[in-house]
């Protein structure tokens, strides 16, 4: 199960990468519900939570990581330390 | 590595210094919090707090504003914040705008295109493998490559034509990422060692004709990437999973890397080297402290500790070769310190000769470095100052703010010349015959200044120095050392315009108009070229755009000399006013009154001519015309013959 809340480190790298206050991000948080998160920005995020994890995804999965729950289901998946 | 609420201090005070507009502070915080940590989350929250305040930063840090335009053919958006974060540091603010994937040749020949419609101050040409030489990993598969040469000569063909086309449109600066040699080929190591044609030999030959290619179109600097990817590791330069995926053409890991490097090799489009490397002796020159140890005592020569001193001294006397001008500030008893060089002079790579000026006593130490901008005529912005002891160090930076510092590493002196090596301070992508005269320029200097206090008179001195000036073509003159007066005169410069060579050669090539150069030598020797001036002539006027003389041939009449020349020019082209303008900087004081003090009266500005601080004199050449010293041999064409068409014909 998705836990309701954002574990911090995701959070504040999310916040900097999309220019929002932490508390903006949610679980719900999507590329569809914020500007900012459109398609360069998403690989940054990308970038950023695999350099902050040490994980990789596969770029054939990185297109479906649209939203913050579906980003950290995956890094729990991978069994990044959240 | 600092803890992590260290790290949210510093984000926090960044925050709370770029919301209220302090820029000093939010620069510098910026750069603890990137010193100290790498996240790629640190670098946004920068760029973006960096991005919040930009007017800030340009007005505050006197940051160099550049409307920078990326043609490229990878992914360079996940980078940019990157680029920005590193610019600021490097104290530029980058206007940046992203070309197409697809229309980097559009964008370049094209005389409307969005690259030319947005008017940029520089150009960074970011293109892969695939664009320039699409066909070389096929043709090299074999190692034999009867096409290989054919095909690089194309490739030059066409980025030469690419570059020429867009230079012959824009006076942008021009930035040229070549090619990083590819890690794994088919061939294996040992073949693409050995086989003549392999693809590692071919691109390593195609980066050297492509930087050969750069230098000859003005103001284009070609940026060596490679040397950067091998330096920090090819194996992890670029992420194969991300460029096939994304086209991202340098891994995540690596966008500091590749960001810092590029910014340092773009900073030489703009800013001119440092002249001064002002260095300590004891602990920095040699190991241990000459006071204590004795000549015999201190560190120096092949054996280690002493070889890492050498290696130091070697150095310096490099940078010496090509114009860097040393010095010594030490605290010690100069007889002392002349024994030691004496005494140890097999052991040491640098006699005292190699320097332009010692300055050996227990005097503070910003106070011989200023004596020493004094005597050299130069402003201390132009001073590196190198020393092992952090309070000596920190007083400097105290002191002399505009003096860069860097600390030798007393503990690890093998690291006394990567540390130097890794300050930026006096790169250059071009070295003129003046910086190769410049230190006995500067020892003649000395000399002049003792004849100087043996002569009674001004007139009679200056006499006795047998001026001779000549005047030539900046065309002619090279243009890149015109271009290198322009970026780098301070004091004696009336309107500070950094013009490029392209603006030069549009002085030299208008009808009427005119880009001189003055050279100057003297019975001590020749000074080279010193002097420039750019004119046009406009409605009956001739306006000069800019007149500059180097600091260190400034009152001894050439500049009288070189404005009596083109007053003659501007006559001979029909002008019957002469307009001057002069624009006031922090540095251009010394030569505020030259207009008023050649007879040209103040104007009041018509119409919209100038810019924000511009202040004009005139002076009718119906009445009078400007003459030269009588101590000032001229040399050199009737002015006339400098237009570019008698160059080209001639």
């Amino acid at each position: 199960m998705i836990s309701q809340q954002v574990p911090s480190s995701l959070r504040d790298i999310l916040a900097d990468i999309l220019e929002i206050s932490p508390e903006e991000v949610t679980p719900d948080l999507s590329t569809g519900t914020v500007d900012s998160w459109d398609s360069f920005r998403h690989l940054q995020v990308i970038l950023a939570v695999e350099g902050e994890y040490g994980v990789q995804f596969d770029p054939q999965q990185i297109p479906e990581l649209t939203s913050v729950s579906l980003l950290q289901l995956e890094l729990e998946k991978k069994g990044a330390a959240l | 590595m600092r803890n992590d609420s260290e790290r949210q201090d510093l984000r926090r005070s960044l925050k709370d210094a770029a919301s209220r507009g302090d820029a000093i502070e939010a620069v510098k915080r910026g750069r603890e919090l990137l010193g100290a940590f790498s996240k790629p989350s640190d670098v946004m929250f920068c760029a973006s707090s960096f991005a919040g305040i930009v007017d800030a930063i340009a007005d505050q840090l006197r940051a160099k504003r550049l409307k920078t335009y990326v043609v490229r053919s990878v992914t360079v958006e996940p980078i940019l914040p990157y680029l920005a974060t590193e610019a600021v540091l490097a104290n530029y603010v980058l206007d940046l705008q992203v070309g197409g994937y697809g229309s980097y040749v559009d964008e370049l020949l094209n005389p409307q295109s969005e690259l030319a419609n947005f008017k940029p101050d520089a150009v960074l040409i970011l293109l892969d493998l695939e664009e320039i030489a699409g066909r070389l990993p096929d043709l090299c598969a074999d190692g034999i490559g009867v096409a290989v040469e054919e095909e690089i000569e194309e490739c030059l063909a066409r980025m030469a034509q690419l570059l020429r086309s867009f230079r012959s449109g824009s006076s942008a600066r021009l930035f040229f990422q070549g090619l990083v040699v590819p890690d794994r080929t088919s061939l294996g190591d040992v073949g693409d060692a050995n086989l003549r044609h392999s693809l590692t030999n071919a691109i390593q030959q195609l980066n050297q004709r492509l930087a050969a290619l750069c230098g000859t179109i003005s103001d284009c600097v070609f940026f060596d990437v490679d040397r950067l990817a091998a330096r920090y590791g090819r194996a992890n330069w670029r992420d194969e999973r991300m460029f096939l995926a994304s086209r991202l053409p340098v891994s995540a890991d690596s966008f500091r890397t590749y960001s810092r490097g590029l910014i340092r090799s773009f900073s030489t489009l703009f800013r001119a080297p440092r002249k001064v490397l002002c260095t300590d002796l004891d602990n920095t020159l040699w190991g241990g402290v000459l006071g204590e140890d004795g000549p015999d005592g201190i560190a120096t020569g092949g054996a280690f500790p002493g070889n890492c001193y050498l290696d130091y001294q070697k150095y310096l006397k490099q940078l010496s070769s090509r114009g860097i001008l040393l010095a010594i500030a030490s605290k010690n008893n100069e007889a002392d310190a002349r024994e030691a060089f004496r005494v140890r002079s097999a052991d040491l790579a640098l006699s005292l000769d190699n320097f332009v000026a010692i300055k050996i006593s227990w005097k503070e130490k910003s106070d011989s470095i200023r004596e020493l901008a004094e005597e050299l005529s130069l402003g201390l912005d132009s001073f590196v100052f190198v020393d092992d002891n952090p309070v000596e160090c920190e007083a400097i930076r105290q002191q002399l703010p505009d003096v860069a510092v860097v600390m030798a590493p007393i503990h690890e002196p093998w690291k006394l010349v990567e540390t130097l090596s890794e300050q930026p301070f006096f790169d250059a992508a071009v070295v003129t015959d003046d910086d190769l005269n410049r230190l006995s320029e500067y020892k003649a200097q000395a000399q002049r200044a003792e004849l100087a206090s043996s002569v009674g008179n001004r007139d009679e001195f200056l006499a006795s120095l047998e001026i001779v000036c000549t005047f030539q073509s900046a065309l002619q003159a090279p243009l890149s050392r015109a271009v290198q007066l322009l970026a780098k005169t301070n004091q004696f410069n009336l309107t500070t315009r950094r013009h490029s060579a392209t603006e030069v050669e549009a002085f030299a090539s208008t009808a009427g108009g005119q880009a001189v150069v003055v050279r100057v030598r003297d019975r001590f020797g020749d000074a080279g070229v010193v002097g420039l001036a750019l004119v046009r002539n406009q409605g009956g006027s001739c306006y000069i755009d800019s007149l500059l003389l180097s600091c260190r041939v400034i009152g001894r009449g050439i500049e009288t000399a070189l404005l009596a020349y083109i007053g003659e020019h501007a006559v001979r082209t029909g002008a019957k006013l002469l307009v001057g303008e002069f624009i006031a900087t922090k540095k251009n004081t010394p030569c505020a009154d030259f207009y008023p003090d050649h007879g040209f009266t103040k104007r009041v500005p018509l119409g919209e001519e100038g810019q924000p601080g511009s202040v004009f004199y005139e002076l009718d050449l119906t009445t009078s015309v400007p003459a030269s010293p009588k101590w000032i041999t001229l040399e050199g064409n009737e002015s006339n013959d400098l237009s570019t068409s008698a160059v080209l014909s001639s």
